[in-house]
């Protein structure tokens, strides 16, 4: 496809590929390269893509819930990261409060230093029941060369509770997905391994890369206690300091989301030898798989088995119904990387293939694997912009748009049906029950009798001329 | 008697304020077809996006230079260079306008010098492109609206003006406000029989209807061409004064626009202080229409004032928006207990300690505040009502309190950006709305239009002077 939005900027067209007959990647430049990812954006292209920071800050360490959430920069990059991810915990702290160091011009000439230790230790003694202070650096703080190390080190000595720092300046990198490698480093150099339980870990495991959203876990953790597990440390949805601290422990991490935290799963590997499994959490075939590779490293197949049939039971009325409701729908999914290829499956057992899939950080390896899953004919774009998005929307016309907040009111405004895969509308969307939510609430925003208003309803835009006391015709 | 105090704390918990760029973009979102590039990193652009989209329910897209780690090296002038050439390309849009961040202000791009040099390569290119001073560790989300509007009013303005023209119309600068507030400021010069050229006008292009086909450009807005002829207008009223006072000034100054500064028109005396400015500009008469509406706001405050009198009010946000509101705080009579403002503005302060006195009414007035803070102060002496943006609902939750939800973000409800609270008529919404939040919370459920107290109905505090007062609560 060639995108009329395009025209000026060639430099979009290594980044927009359609699968080929053959299942390889015909790039929209000519060439048989697989498609390019993980590059810095054009600038000015209108990209969706947000910055270091947020990736660490939003996603990775923002879920921790007895840690201070101390950005060390100015007042804005703090205040737009606070309490607007879903991602739960059983308790809310993490979510109610934001710290920040709140960096003026004084501070930006003579340095951030000695204000960001006053800072730690206040926001220590406000909240002694805090187990940790994690601190975020902002580009502004990076670039006057504030060493918020030493800073770190000093202060722990002084509180002492660890005092984690993520050098997550927002300029690093090329989009959030830096943030999320500096968050996995960080936590595992500063907490993993500081502390030796004892007890009987064998059979434990660690679910990697799971935040949490809406409560998520809800839905698959008591699948993997019914099979006879239990889950030591989720990473990092739903976690508290001390549990990070021992996530050595367990025999084995089970990895969700393998582009914001294979990282860490990489480096417990080789550090501590723990091997580690690819799973997806979500949908019927890879929820079952995931049950039943996870069930076979301990083995427990047995219980993973009758788990599994039970569950399948229990939801299978509530699929056969959605899925008369939703077959033959085509989708476009937009999401920040691996969500993409974990849903591809997912729809197709709701009956809805997948025509358009985009990413906003994906890797060459996402890429592979959107690929691989789906049909001859579908576009792949890379780092998707504000006119390509709505070039999509008007010219393939998806049934259905999967994608985040920001998106979300350009789909309406074009009229297209729209469901929230970032944070989910009424989720949780993971494990076997949550997919009878994510069917539910597709078979909602597909069916809602507004679409039907709009296509008989709307009308253009009135011809006139807007000026600042009212309209008046123009020819 | 009033007192200021400024928190002293290095930490900021929980704070009531953003950072610049978000007010230049907000603002730049009020002039059709213009767009905006945030110099820095790409976070800068998606966060305020994100906090606007939540806000207005709308699409809302900023582009950004997209900045990294090897042009914070260099200088990000080859990024903004080429972010300039595709908006132009693939946007057309009417204005572009720059704005600068912590990032691009610490490197020292020259922003300035970089648009001439794209002016200079693309001859092309004949539209406004305005470069902003927006980073965020200077001042708040405000100084970037006002720095905006400043450089509208140095810029943009046609300079050229034969001796008493005059485009019959008044610039009107409404500040940080909602859609709402623009289209009841609207409605209040139209029946006034007068023109307004509204510096900024955002009324439609963040509260905007579904269009087949959807335009390119959202409609509404001021125009390039409008805001050209701002020098030709007869005054300029300015109705927050940290948020285009400045820039009212500047019309003064350079075009010879007399300039109005006046207190944000919430409650009956500020509403009849803008209404009365209408008066004196222009010589028309206050109209019918107006009239009833502001007798029927009096009305309003008789018909609940057994509700209200004698509460205690915690009010945080911006120093405009707070000044505005502790007018109609105190006709209602509540007492506005704290007055907490992150920015550090100690005339403001002054003059709040002035205007409290006025009104008869005893505040303490925090400078440099956040919400933990507030907090703290609520939790050792309790109030009966919250006013500030959704922020506050954590202490609302927390203390069983109701918060009115006003300024911005309000991105736990719907619809509270197409709601006024300026004018006769935003201020009856308000005055309803406060009144209902208090019955909420206190009414019977068996008899309608009274209130019971509830059990110990917490903090309700009227001070032992008062005539009726058992220093124990309405």
């Amino acid at each position: 496809m060639k995108f009329t939005c395009n025209q000026n900027l060639p430099e979009r067209a290594i980044h927009i590929a359609l699968k080929g007959p053959d299942g390889g990647c015909q790039r929209g430049d000519g060439s048989g390269c697989f498609i390019a990812s993980n590059v810095p954006t054009t600038p000015g292209d209108m990209t969706e893509r947000g910055c270091t920071y947020a990736g660490c800050r939003g996603v990775v360490g923002g879920p921790v819930k007895d840690a201070i959430q101390l950005t060390h920069g100015p007042i804005g990059c703090a205040f737009f990261s606070w309490g607007y991810r879903p991602h739960l915990a059983d308790s809310d702290f993490h979510i109610k409060y934001t710290f920040v160091s709140d960096m003026n011009e004084t501070n930006i000439v003579f340095g951030g230093e000695k204000k960001l230790l006053q800072c730690i230790i206040e926001a220590s003694r406000e909240f002694p029941d805090a187990r940790a202070v994690f601190i975020y650096n902002t580009c502004s703080t990076a670039l006057i060369g504030d060493d918020g190390r030493d800073v770190a080190k000093q202060a722990e000595e002084l509180i002492g509770k660890p005092v984690v720092f993520f050098e997550c300046e927002g300029f690093r990198g090329v989009s959030q997905s830096m943030g999320h490698h500096v968050g996995n480093e960080t936590i595992f150099r500063q907490l993993v391994g500081s502390v030796e339980p004892e007890g009987d870990f064998s059979r434990s495991i660690n679910i990697i890369g799971d935040y949490n959203i809406k409560n998520d876990l809800r839905t698959f953790e008591y699948l993997f206690e019914a099979v006879g597990l239990k889950i030591l440390t989720r990473f990092t949805g739903n976690v508290s300091v001390d549990e990070l601290k021992i996530m050595h422990k367990a025999p084995l991490n089970v990895v969700h989301c393998q582009r914001s935290a294979t990282y860490i799963a990489d480096m417990m590997r080789d550090k501590y030898g723990t091997p580690y499994i690819n799973v997806t959490l979500w949908g019927i075939k890879n929820m079952s798989q995931a049950l039943r590779d996870t069930a076979a490293f301990f083995g427990l197949e047995a219980q993973a088995e009758e788990v599994i049939e039970r569950e399948l039971a229990r939801i299978q009325p509530g699929l056969d119904y959605y899925r008369q409701r939703l077959q033959g729908k085509t989708v476009f999914i937009y999401q920040g990387g691996p969500r993409v290829w974990h849903w591809i499956e997912l729809l197709r057992e709701l009956g809805m293939e997948t025509m358009t899939a985009a990413t906003t950080f994906g890797h060459d390896d996402d890429y592979q694997k959107i690929f691989r899953q789906l049909k001859e004919g579908a576009l792949v774009v890379d780092n998707p912009n504000g006119p390509e998005i709505e070039e999509i929307l008007r010219e393939r016309r998806p049934d259905l748009f999967i994608s985040g907040n920001k998106e979300k009111y350009v789909a309406y405004k074009m009229g297209v049906p729209f469901v929230n895969g970032h944070t989910y509308d009424t989720g949780p969307y993971a494990g076997f029950v949550g997919m009878v939510n994510f069917a539910r609430d597709i078979d909602k925003a597909l069916h809602a009798p507004i679409w039907k208003t709009l296509r008989s309803r709307a009308r253009p835009a009135p011809v006139a001329h807007h000026t600042s006391h009212g309209f008046e015709e123009v020819e | 008697m009033s007192v200021i105090t400024t928190q002293d704390r290095a930490v900021a918990i929980n704070p009531t304020r953003s950072c610049a760029p978000i007010g230049a973009m907000l603002a730049n979102y009020g002039i059709h077809g213009a767009i905006t590039i945030n110099h820095g990193s790409q976070g800068c652009a998606t966060y305020p996006r994100h906090q606007m989209a939540r806000h207005f329910r709308e699409p809302v897209e900023v582009a950004t230079s997209s900045l990294t780690e090897k042009t914070t090296v260099y200088g990000g002038k080859s990024n903004l260079l080429a972010a300039l050439k595709n908006i132009w390309e693939r946007y057309h849009p009417t204005m572009i306008m720059v704005c600068s961040t912590c990032l691009s202000e610490t490197i020292g791009d020259d922003i300035p010098g970089i648009i001439d040099e794209f002016l200079e390569q693309h001859p092309e290119v004949t539209i406004p492109i305005l470069p902003v001073k927006t980073p965020s560790y200077i001042g708040n989300h405000t100084t970037g609206f006002d720095n905006f509007l400043k450089e509208i009013a140095n810029n943009l303005p046609d300079r050229r003006k034969k001796k008493g023209e005059t485009n019959g119309k008044i610039n009107m600068i409404p500040g940080w406000v909602n859609p709402g507030d623009i289209c009841e400021l609207k409605h209040i010069l139209r029946e006034m029989g007068l023109h307004g050229l509204w510096i900024t006008d955002y009324s439609e292009t963040l509260d905007g209807g579904y269009y087949e086909p959807r335009p390119h450009f959202a409609r509404g807005g001021t125009t390039v061409e409008e805001l050209r002829s701002s020098s030709k207008s007869l005054a300029t009223i300015a109705l927050q004064r940290y948020i285009g006072g400045e820039a009212a000034r500047i019309y003064e100054r350079r075009y010879g626009v007399p300039a109005h500064v006046l207190t944000m028109p919430i409650g009956l005396a500020n509403t009849d202080a803008f209404v009365d400015t209408l008066v004196e500009i222009t010589d028309h008469v206050i109209p019918e229409a107006l009239q009833v509406e502001r007798a029927r706001l009096l009305d309003a405050l008789v018909d609940t004032h057994m509700f209200t009198t004698g509460l205690r009010v915690a009010l945080y946000g911006d120093p405009d928006l707070l000044e505005g509101l502790v007018g109609l705080v105190a006709e209602m009579g509540m007492t506005p207990a704290y007055v907490l403002t992150a920015a550090d503005t100690m005339p403001w302060a002054e003059h709040m300690v002035e205007l409290t006195e006025e009104l008869g009414v005893e505040s303490e007035i925090i400078l440099k505040g956040d919400l933990h803070e507030l907090h703290k102060r609520i939790k050792a002496h309790p109030v009966d009502l919250l006013i500030g943006h959704s922020k506050g609902k954590f202490i609302a939750d927390a203390e069983g309190i109701p918060l009115l939800r006003v300024g911005f973000p309000v991105e736990d409800r719907f619809g509270y950006h197409r709601r006024s609270i300026v004018g006769y008529n935003g201020s009856t919404a308000l005055v309803d709305e406060i009144t209902n939040l208090i019955f909420e919370r206190r009414a019977s459920s068996i008899v309608s239009n009274t209130l019971v107290e509830r059990g110990v109905e917490g903090p309700s505090y009227v001070p032992i002077s008062l005539p009726n007062g058992n220093g124990k609560g309405i």
